[in-house]
């Protein structure tokens, strides 16, 4: 069976460091980008099953790409968990939770993210 | 100009805006918890980074506009045979992943020797190596890094510095209030059978000499999962800490590898050797964002009687040394600190 690739985008290496292992120790195939930007660039070389993705980064955030990959005939149906620091945990961002409600991602997922529902959900959406 | 190899590397980061606090107490041991964890913990103060080697020094970061209440704070509870020093205006730069290789460790810190820059913090964290600099020799730094090290991301430094949001705007951005009663760890990695090395250079001069020295450790298969490097206060000295392992576990030891290359690279230098150690690596408690988190760890660590030899908290992982026979009981408290998956040893 080929392995399924999951791709992470987030400005955060520590935590690309760390879903790669857990996804990786789950035998899949992972990989990285650093920001939205870098994270285009990946899809286009190469679709992932699922797209984890970070909302905050600089040059473009998660909001924006996600947008643009659901605005897109080609990538509309790469399944997306955005990893959001706009949840409970995290009253206080410039980011509104409004703004990811509108925004059409199969998961959201708080920060910081606990390892075995990030698993779940990538095995959810596959 | 001089031609390098480019070594291919994931990313770079700088994270201006802040302030570097130093501070030494060479006559007073476990003063980690109670005279600077403690403190900056209660006033409520984030730190972006925080370097400690066992009764010597700490090295920390704050955001620029807390810069002086952290040393005010230090001051209050300093050890009067210490020394303690603000210095405002600083940046921390990344890159990343490293991949414990210490070729890539290696050319991070010959890159600096050679832009140069003063060196006010050097620590790994699980992916990336970073420095703190002064923010006025950043661009300086990244130009050079650029010799050094190829960014799939970015094809020049000036691309990369049109990319970088303006800062304020950036800390508007990542600067957030967590809210948990128990701090969520994405990870909890121990790793055994490491060796703990330690020594003290006279300037950052011969930084470069260190630099060849890890790219030679490369060469052997080795990998280095724990660094750090503390400027001395009121001098040129640094003192310099590093654990090492084999790439693959076991085999023989390497202990006389590592030594016979730090002698041909550093023929002044006589350094320590402490082992077994074990590390710790703690990935994304969001330290730098959550006051109080290296407090909790430290004060943990402090109540088990379980020694903390040195410690790095950098982007958004700690990672700290023990003695291997502590390795056990400190998983436990951690394990009861935060709320984290345990990977088995």
């Amino acid at each position: 069976m080929s392995s399924k690739y999951i791709l992470i985008v987030d400005d955060d290496p520590d935590l690309v460091e760390t879903v790669a292992m857990m996804l990786e120790a789950k035998g899949f195939e992972v990989g990285k980008a650093y920001d939205g930007i870098e994270g285009e660039e990946a899809i286009k070389k190469r679709r992932p099953d699922v797209l984890i993705l970070d909302v905050m980064m600089p040059r473009k955030n998660g909001y924006e790409l996600c947008k643009e990959l659901k605005s897109n005939k080609w990538t509309n149906e790469i399944p997306i968990i955005l990893l959001t620091a706009v949840g409970e945990a995290v009253p206080t961002t410039s980011y509104s939770h409004a703004e990811g409600m509108a925004v059409e991602a199969e998961d959201f997922i708080p920060k910081p993210v606990d390892a075995a529902t990030l698993v779940e959900a990538v095995l959810r959406l596959l | 100009m001089e031609k390098f190899d480019r070594i291919r590397i994931g990313g770079l980061k700088v994270l201006e805006e802040g302030a570097c606090v130093a501070s030494s107490s060479p006559l007073a041991d476990h003063r980690l918890g109670p005279a600077v964890c403690a403190p900056l913990a209660r006033a409520r103060i984030n730190l972006s980074f925080l370097t400690h080697v066992a009764g010597d020094r700490e090295v920390l970061c704050t955001a620029s506009d807390t810069g002086e209440a952290a040393l005010a704070l230090l001051k209050t509870h300093a050890d009067p045979a210490g020394s303690l020093a603000l210095k405002p205006g600083t940046a921390i730069l990344a890159v990343f992943p490293h991949d414990k290789r210490p070729e890539v460790i290696g050319t991070f810190i010959k890159s600096l020797a050679r832009t140069p820059v003063v060196l006010h913090g050097l620590a790994s964290s699980p992916s990336a190596i970073t420095a703190v600099l002064s923010s006025s020799r950043i661009k300086p730094a990244v130009e050079r890094l650029f010799e050094h090290f190829y960014f799939p991301g970015f094809a020049s430094p000036e691309e990369f510095f049109s990319a970088q949001a303006p800062p304020k705007e950036y800390l508007e951005k990542v600067v957030a209030t967590y809210q948990e009663k128990v701090n969520k760890v994405y990870w909890i990695i121990p790793q055994s059978d490491l060796d703990l090395w330690g020594m003290s250079i006279a300037s950052a001069d011969i930084l470069a000499g260190f630099a060849a020295a890890l790219m030679e450790m490369g060469q052997l298969g080795l990998i280095i999962p724990f660094l750090v490097a503390l400027p001395g206060l009121g001098s040129q000295e640094f003192i310099l800490s590093f654990s090492t392992a084999r790439r693959q576990p076991g085999g023989d030891d390497h202990g006389s590898e590592v030594r016979r290359i730090l002698r041909n690279h550093l023929p002044e230098i006589r350094p320590m050797r402490l082992t077994p150690v074990a590390g710790i690596f703690l990935h994304g408690p969001h330290f730098g964002d959550r006051y109080g988190i290296a407090h909790s760890l430290v004060a943990a660590l402090d109540q088990a009687h379980i020694s903390l030899l040195a410690l790095s908290c950098t982007i958004s992982s700690i990672s700290l040394i023990i003695r291997q026979h502590e390795l056990a009981a400190a998983q436990v408290i951690l394990g009861n600190t935060f709320a984290a998956p345990v990977e088995a040893g």
